[in-house]
């Protein structure tokens, strides 16, 4: 504890001697609960020892105990040794690439892996400095409206990433089109101005309930997180041999995606 | 005067004091001196609040992250000591592994499962992040250090899965590696310099393996320091930003 | 005579040139280190195949057939007009495309891609046709020269080399 300077002279039993050249000095230790600070509110604030040290020991236990469970039931998966001119089918990406090999099937790889992916890494780096308000911070949607609007958003991509895969495999402009216009429009201007549509279309919608920036990146960033979830299950479960739609109890060959995790 | 216990002569010796430069930690003092006196807990504050303690906000997700990054480090490097990257043997070294190391095949499975839960859990932590708006200032340069991180865990995974060399690797890394050959001017350079050749081969197995053992990590570890110191110096977890009676 | 204080002095102050003269120097030198870097990275190899390979004998090659040639990655497929070498590598991304003799088509299983006999794209996601090799025919043995690898953007008679 820091105390100013009294203008008493020192005393003898005092637990510290004092220092003649300094305006300051510590004039003793206290024992017990600290005072509580003065314009803060409440301190509601525990030692980070041993309450987070114990929550960290148990996070450690709790996670060797699950992968050891995993480990015990299931066998990371091996298959024949790596042949060049043997593809597999289906040949797949790791499970967090299937999104992107999803998306690919949909649109001109330039425009599904490159210009896509791009955008979606420079928006989710710009979030915080399009968002850029500290309001709002530290609360699971901020607010009511801003879950209200999570919610929907959620549904409405739910909805529409499904159906837009489902449309473009059984309708896919690139072979109904092939021949009658360039590849550029039936893979990349089509797909990327339908896709454009399904984003812009709840942002609309939005402006009419003059949102906040927080509410804007919000459904922004649930439609990115959600399409995502879409595109990697839809990728994942539901292609089959041929990379063609399956149900996934209905695999031809018994393929199984979960075997090649 | 009554006879000191042998622990408090130990933890009152010279050797203990030199290693532990605070008392048991059951005062406020020596509580505080805990942490700001171990290497080990001088990323922690000294106290916490307890909004931010709560499972339901945080739900673990960034410490879960740093556990499975340990857990993955401990078992990747256990599995270093019975494997060679090369196009001949790391095949058969990974069958020599399942069959006849003891618990060769329950380390791999554990690195394996391991290292899907880490990608499924910063992709989790990243959400949290952002609908608990937690990525608002002062914390925007935190925010673009775990998006960072978050291309890290997924090279780390992307580059070990190459590594048993068996048709999944060789395909999984075909078709990723042939995506990346899209980007305009750049893309079909990154693909060579990635698999040190046109195809994946030998070249692909050596470089993936050096990314993978090395450079990733040793890059996840300095940007996870950086990231959590930050955590404390932007005010700890975006739950003190709430000021609630 | 009184030395002028930094403030007084036009342009550069010693201080200040030999501040900018060092961080230049070490912006340089970061710079050269870069692209050491870069050409220590880039592949010396060209990979596991990339010379000639032979394919077999003219005869071997029935008119209107489609044949592999595994040691090379590539099918010599033989028209009417003669032989052309097609890269077994999908244009879209890299698998190996086999030839399904029951649809008489190339059908990739990665993403769909159908390629007909001269490797044109007939179906699937491929933004071009498979690429070809250079083909020779010497005294009756038809050689592949698998290092020089052919992007195009459609079939052309003159692609096939005449048998």
């Amino acid at each position: 504890m820091i105390a100013q300077k009294p203008t008493t002279p020192a005393r003898s039993g005092e637990s510290f001697a004092r220092s003649s050249s300094k305006t300051y000095t510590l004039v003793e230790i206290v024992r017990g609960a600290p005072p509580q600070m003065i314009d803060h509110g409440p301190e509601d604030t525990v030692f980070a020892f041993p309450v987070v040290a114990l929550v960290e020991l148990l996070l450690a236990l709790g996670v060797t105990v699950v992968l050891l469970l995993m480990s015990l039931t299931m066998n990371a998966p091996l298959e024949e040794i790596a042949n060049p001119n043997q593809t597999t089918d289906p040949a797949k990406a790791p499970w967090y690439f299937m999104g992107l090999q999803e998306l690919l099937e949909h649109g001109h790889p330039t425009l599904m892996a490159v210009i896509i992916p791009t955008i979606l890494v420079l928006f989710v780096l710009a979030i915080p400095y399009i968002d850029n308000e500290r309001e709002g911070a530290g609360r699971w949607f901020t607010s009511a409206r801003g879950k209200r609007i999570t919610a929907l958003t959620a549904l409405y991509t739910l909805i529409v990433m499904p159906a837009f895969i489902l449309v473009d495999n059984f309708f896919p402009p690139r072979e109904l089109l092939r021949g009658i216009v360039p590849d550029l429009v039936a893979q990349g201007l089509i797909p990327a101005a339908v896709l454009a549509v399904i984003v812009l279309l709840p942002l609309f919608v939005l402006r009419r309930y003059r949102p906040t920036n927080r509410e804007v990146m919000l459904v922004l960033f649930t439609l990115l997180f959600v399409s995502a979830i879409v595109f990697t299950v839809t990728g994942f479960l539901f292609r089959g041999p041929g990379f063609k739609l399956y149900l996934p109890w209905k695999m031809p060959g018994g393929y199984n995606p979960f075997l090649n995790l | 005067m009554r006879a000191k216990s042998l622990f408090d002569v130990i933890t009152h010796s010279r050797v203990w004091r030199s290693f532990f430069r605070h008392g048991w930690p059951d005062n406020p003092l020596d509580r505080s001196l805990v942490m700001t006196t171990n290497i080990f807990f001088h990323l922690h504050p000294v106290k916490v609040s307890r909004r931010s303690l709560r499972w339901q906000y945080s739900l673990g997700l960034g410490l879960l992250a740093v556990i499975l990054f340990l857990e993955l480090t401990v078992t990747g490097v256990l599995l270093m000591f019975y494997y060679v990257p090369t196009v001949e043997r790391a095949y058969t070294y990974i069958i020599t592994l399942q069959t006849a190391v003891p618990f060769g095949q329950l380390l791999r499975n554990m690195h394996r499962w391991g290292a899907h839960l880490m990608v499924l859990v910063v992709v989790l932590h990243m959400a949290r992040v952002f609908y608990t708006g937690a990525y608002k200032p002062p914390r925007e340069f935190n925010w673009v250090v775990g998006v960072v991180l978050l291309v890290l865990t997924l090279g780390a995974s992307f580059t070990g899965y190459l590594l048993p060399w068996d048709q999944l690797a060789f395909w999984a890394i075909t078709v990723g590696t042939s995506v990346a050959g899209y980007a305009p001017v750049a893309g079909p350079t990154i693909k060579t310099f990635l698999l040190g050749g046109p195809e994946v081969g030998q070249e692909s197995l050596t470089r993936f393996y050096a990314l993978h053992i090395m450079v990733i990590p040793a890059a996840i570890l300095l940007l996870t320091s950086l990231h959590i110191w930050r955590v404390r110096k932007d005010g700890g977890l975006a739950a003190n930003e709430v000021k609630e009676p | 005579m009184s030395v002028p204080t930094p403030s007084q002095r036009k342009g550069l102050t010693r201080r200040q040139f030999l501040g900018v003269s060092w961080a230049g120097a070490l912006a340089v030198l970061a710079g050269q280190s870069v692209v050491a870097l870069l050409n220590f990275l880039r592949p010396v190899t060209a990979g596991g195949f990339g010379g000639l390979v032979f394919a077999g004998k003219v005869e071997e090659f029935a008119i209107n057939s489609v044949n592999r040639v595994l040691q090379g990655r590539f099918y010599i497929v033989r028209t009417e007009d003669g032989l052309l070498a097609l890269w077994q590598k999908c244009t879209h991304l890299g698998c190996a495309v086999p030839w399904v003799e029951e649809e008489g088509q190339f059908h990739c299983p990665c993403h769909g891609s159908r390629f007909n006999r001269v490797g044109e794209v007939i179906g699937g996601p491929a933004p071009r046709p498979l690429d070809t090799f250079p083909v020779t025919v010497r005294s009756g043995e038809v050689w592949v020269d698998t290092g020089k690898p052919t992007q195009r953007s459609r079939f052309d008679p003159s692609q096939i080399t005449g048998a």
